[in-house]
């Protein structure tokens, strides 16, 4: 046995710990997973003004702090109870630019901080012993995915293809982001009761150019079958079936011109979507498509034990109509809110059974388990008692592990896709389970990414050229008495999943409570009261430490992608904002 | 700079690029003109105009940038990503301005077998980290601040086994020169925000706590390094690509130039001017000129009553824009909140509320308003002034 620990995991928002004990075949029989920061700045909202809330929160986390300013917004519309009439035109406009920075965020995950991984040497010497195909393959990986400044065998290797053509992708996003937000990131245009900003015919206009511009890029790299025909075969499917078979009949097409040709170019109709799609995959891949090797990225990052796990959602982007419920019933967003079972089964969305525990991060509360609006965040300040080697029984995180009905959930693309029923990433995950495999693996969890991106481009085109109305109403006045003794719930989807802002103000209307569970939360969480481990921490145990060839301890990209696929947010994850004193009976979190 | 210019003039394949370095006589300007030309075309037209000598310049320059994360979001990061001209992927790519490390973008990772280092530094960047202190002289950038606390262990941030602290200071005795980026970097930012944690978590900016620079980590740690603070949540992606190239070039030189070239905060006073806050080229300044303001979100109108502090923030936000210069704050009608100041976000908050009293560093309304006005005060204006005061 091996302790086989990877601290700092890079290419995260963040600093994360992943220790792991790895046996003689390289499967891992233990892991814990650790938030290594507090940040703790308590009270800093307390006794404030709320509306500094959708300002200072999207301070929680620089790569997606639209998510945290509209979770705030949301939760003050409601503290103001204008929710019911915030104008159309503002919620579109929160749509684009929510929309807009969740396409950059995901192409950010998957060419700068995921994609990397593909071109590490292990990949090397497992392919380049295939022959000409295996050689083919690596050259398209490391063509394509290398990061900058990277080295192999003291070779300066340049950056890939895809990855140097994804940077200036996101610049235009961000960009387009600031155009109707005044910048990115850190943008100032958020209000309760409407958005600041009314954007002009012009403005549509160059949102449209913004959009044709990042168009090029993904029929150049991402996705070289025809945008539409994806669009309308595979989101627009008339069943999961259908639109798996519509993805394995395209590659199988792709395979098979490029068996004789060893040709696995972009040009030869393979985008990295297409490549990921079918070297990625044992299933996919190999069984179904006939290729000699794959990455059998679906044999890691599994959950071996479907009751210990489910797939949660609160729901995001708002309807194209005036006002909205803060409550976020099923049906009420475009993205709905829901819970999938580890057994796929559909459940409705109850905010009253979400939990946080923390018998096993530093914190000296005075119980280990509270609803969301009650919890506690005294930290340790014994500095000796701040250890991460203690083992799955110690106390080893600053993050705190949430719980929807007692158990782990996993947040993001791949849960979205789950819930609102996206026929090629259900089809997937039927498949998946049918063959014995895990329905969420690092390969589902990377394509439920990929296909939220293409679908959020697809909705993006309708929001921008036909739901808003230049000109149009873009705001209602707020009375900031209303926020007397009332209280907000803000639910939201951040790019890497479901976000929760809670607010409660006082006879003075100033703040008395505010409380957020954010995703990295979810996704990084250690052990909770009954032990159970955290979604990271269970698809890292009885998953290799190497997917392919050989076992190697210092080597472990099987950690990374695993760690990675989650596109962890920790500085979102460890506590930051706690607005109440110490030990203080209403405690305002910030997650 | 001679040795620069040599560099260039031995690529035979740059004769092209010589020339039009010569043209604009770029890289002779001696210091004191490159920072004035910065100044005087202030920001992005000074990009645009010498966006390919930047780029190239940038391109012989042999530097190694370590890029540490304390406790940040990576807004600053990602706000990098969005640069302008250059963007930073041209910037990098061809580089021997070479970003050796930074934690978001590198393929390295910590890998430890049994509590110990394995594997090298193409693959591990605590070894990395390691080779790279040993070899020296390079620019260390710093986003984030730095736990003290608990208890002055630097325990509540710990990366690779090493406190931050431990880290920052190992990383600095080594730097040829020190950039914080970030308003957390430079002073402590939303960390240092007040709280009942604040004494707990001892939060500090690497040569600032706040506005006192007796209490910075460096000082902490009994390094004497001078630092370049380039604050902002996030820093304008100009101010940090700017101020390293200007450092590079050997337009700065540290520390000699230090004194002259940045303020009473560390920050460099071409891109955050003593005498000039984003107030006077807000694309809403007519408004204010007229003493006319919204007092509801989503109009055309100055936000003053809003809460906007522009008239505290120096910064040049105004004639800069951001990303790629489309827009800014004001323009997108959300309230400046001045977040480049020392002691932010306390000294701004609260945000939507107009202040009347006490500007920042004990500045009063009317001078800080008259700073704003600055040479061009217009009856107006004062008018204007004396209204928002119900004089």
């Amino acid at each position: 046995m091996v302790n086989v620990t990877v601290d700092p995991l890079t290419r995260i928002e963040g600093h994360q710990r992943i220790s792991t004990e790895v046996d003689a075949n390289g499967v891992i029989t233990d892991a814990q997973s650790s938030s290594l920061i507090f940040r703790g700045f308590e009270r800093i909202l307390q006794k404030q003004d709320p509306r500094d809330a959708a300002f200072l929160t999207q301070r929680i986390c620089g790569v997606c702090p639209l998510a945290h300013g509209l979770a705030a917004t949301n939760a003050l519309d409601d503290l103001y109870g204008v929710a019911d009439q915030v104008p159309k035109n503002a919620l579109v406009m929160r749509n684009i630019f929510q929309g807009l920075n969740m396409v950059a965020s995901h192409a950010t995950h998957i060419y700068v901080l995921f994609g990397p991984d593909l071109a590490n040497p292990a990949y090397r010497n497992v392919l380049t012993t295939l022959g000409d195909t295996g050689n083919a393959v690596w050259k398209e990986m490391v063509g394509r995915f290398a990061p900058i400044s990277y080295k192999m065998d003291g070779v300066a290797i340049p950056a890939g293809s895809s990855y140097m053509a994804a940077i200036p992708e996101k610049k235009r996003l961000q960009e387009a982001i600031a155009l109707i937000a005044g910048r990115m990131p850190g943008p100032s245009s958020l209000y309760p009761g409407g958005y600041t900003y009314p954007a002009t015919v012009a403005d549509i206009t160059k949102l449209s150019t913004y959009y044709l511009q990042v168009m090029d890029f993904v029929s150049n790299h991402t996705l070289k079958v025809p945008f539409d025909t994806w669009i309308e075969n595979t989101y627009k499917a008339s069943s999961p079936q259908k639109a798996v078979s519509f993805v394995t009949e395209h590659l199988q097409g792709l395979v098979d011109k490029s068996t004789t040709s060893n040709d696995f170019s972009k040009d030869a109709g393979w985008g990295d979507v297409e490549f990921y799609a079918a070297f990625g995959s044992e299933l996919v891949g190999e069984t179904l498509l006939g290729l000699p090797a794959s990455l059998k990225h679906d044999t890691i990052g599994g959950y071996k034990d479907p009751s210990k796990i489910c797939f949660v959602a609160y729901g995001g982007y708002y309807k194209p109509k005036d006002g909205y419920d803060p409550k976020s019933p099923a049906g009420d967003r475009i993205f709905t809110s829901g819970v999938v079972s580890g057994k796929l089964e559909y459940q409705k969305f109850d905010s009253d059974k979400v939990t946080e525990s923390t018998a096993h991060s530093f914190y000296q509360n005075s119980a280990n388990d509270f609803a969301p609006a009650k919890g506690e965040t005294v930290p340790f300040t014994d500095p000796d008692k701040i250890v991460f080697t203690g083992g799955s029984d110690s106390q080893y995180s600053w993050d705190k592990a949430p719980r929807y009905d007692g158990i782990p959930g996993e947040v993001g693309p791949l849960a979205r896709m789950l819930n609102i029923k996206e026929p090629l990433v259900t089809g997937l995950a039927q498949a998946f389970n049918e063959k014995g495999y895990s329905a969420a693996n690092v390969y589902t969890r990377m394509l439920a990414r990929m296909q939220e991106m293409a679908i959020l481009a697809y909705e993006l085109l309708n929001w921008v050229t036909v739901d808003y109305t230049p000109g149009g109403k873009i705001s209602v006045p707020i009375d900031l008495n209303a926020a007397k003794n009332n209280q907000g719930m803000g639910l939201w989807e951040a790019p890497r999943g479901a976000l929760g802002h809670w607010i409660s103000a006082g006879s003075d209307g100033k703040v008395t409570n505010y409380q957020c569970i954010v995703p990295g939360s979810w996704l990084m969480s250690p052990r909770d009261s009954n032990g159970i481990p955290g979604p990271l921490e269970q698809s890292l145990i009885g998953s290799k430490i190497n997917p392919v060839g050989n076992v190697d301890y210092t080597n472990p990209v099987g950690i990374f992608h695993m760690g990675r696929s989650y596109d962890p947010c920790i500085s979102c994850a460890v506590h930051t904002i706690d607005l109440t004193g110490k030990r203080a009976p209403n405690t305002l979190r910030i997650l | 700079m001679g040795k620069n210019q040599d560099v260039v003039e031995m690529s035979t394949g740059m004769k092209n690029f010589v020339r039009t370095l010569d043209s604009v006589d770029f890289l002779k300007m001696d210091r004191r003109t490159f920072m004035k030309a910065v100044g005087v075309l202030g920001a992005s037209a000074f990009l645009g105009t010498y966006k390919t000598q930047i780029v190239d310049a940038l391109e012989f320059a042999e530097t190694k940038l370590v890029w540490l994360h304390g406790s940040e979001c990576t807004g600053c990061s990602e706000s990098l990503l969005n640069g302008g001209n250059p963007d930073v992927a041209q910037a990098l790519t061809k580089l021997n301005v070479n970003l050796a490390f930074h934690e978001t973008l590198c393929a390295q990772q910590g890998i430890w077998n049994d509590g110990e280092l394995v594997n090298t530094s193409e693959l591990n960047s605590e070894i990395l980290l390691e080779e790279l202190y040993k070899e020296g002289k390079y620019i260390l950038v710093v986003e984030g601040s730095i736990p003290n606390g608990p208890d002055g262990s630097g325990r509540y941030l710990v990366i690779g086994n090493k406190t931050f602290k431990d880290t920052l200071g190992e990383a600095a005795k080594n730097a040829a020169a020190i950039v914080a980026v970030g308003t957390c970097a430079a002073y402590g930012g939303i960390t240092s925000a007040d709280s009942d944690v604040a004494k707990d978590t001892d939060y500090r900016g690497v040569a600032f706590a706040k506005t006192d620079k007796t209490k910075g980590m460096l000082q902490e740690l009994g390094i004497d390094k001078p630092v370049i603070n380039i604050p902002g949540c996030p820093a304008h992606p100009d101010w940090v690509l700017l101020t390293l190239g200007a450092v590079i070039l050997g337009k700065i030189k540290v520390p000699d130039d230090l004194d002259a070239a940045l303020d009473e905060y560390g920050r460099p006073k071409v891109f955050y001017p003593p005498d000039h806050t984003v107030h006077e080229n807000c694309p809403r300044r007519g408004y204010y000129d007229r003493g006319e303001f919204d007092e509801q979100v989503g109009g055309e109108k100055c936000l003053w009553k809003l809460g906007c502090k522009a008239p505290y923030a120096h910064a040049d936000c105004g004639i800069r824009r951001w990303n790629g210069s489309v827009s800014m704050c004001t323009q997108a009608g959300g309230p400046c909140i001045n977040c480049v100041d020392p002691g932010w976000p306390d000294s701004s908050r609260p945000l939507y509320v107009e202040r009347e009293d006490v500007g920042i560093a004990g500045a009063n309304i009317d001078t800080v308003a008259k700073v704003a006005v600055g040479a061009a005060a217009v009856a107006a204006g004062v008018h204007a002034v004396r209204r928002m005061k119900g004089e």
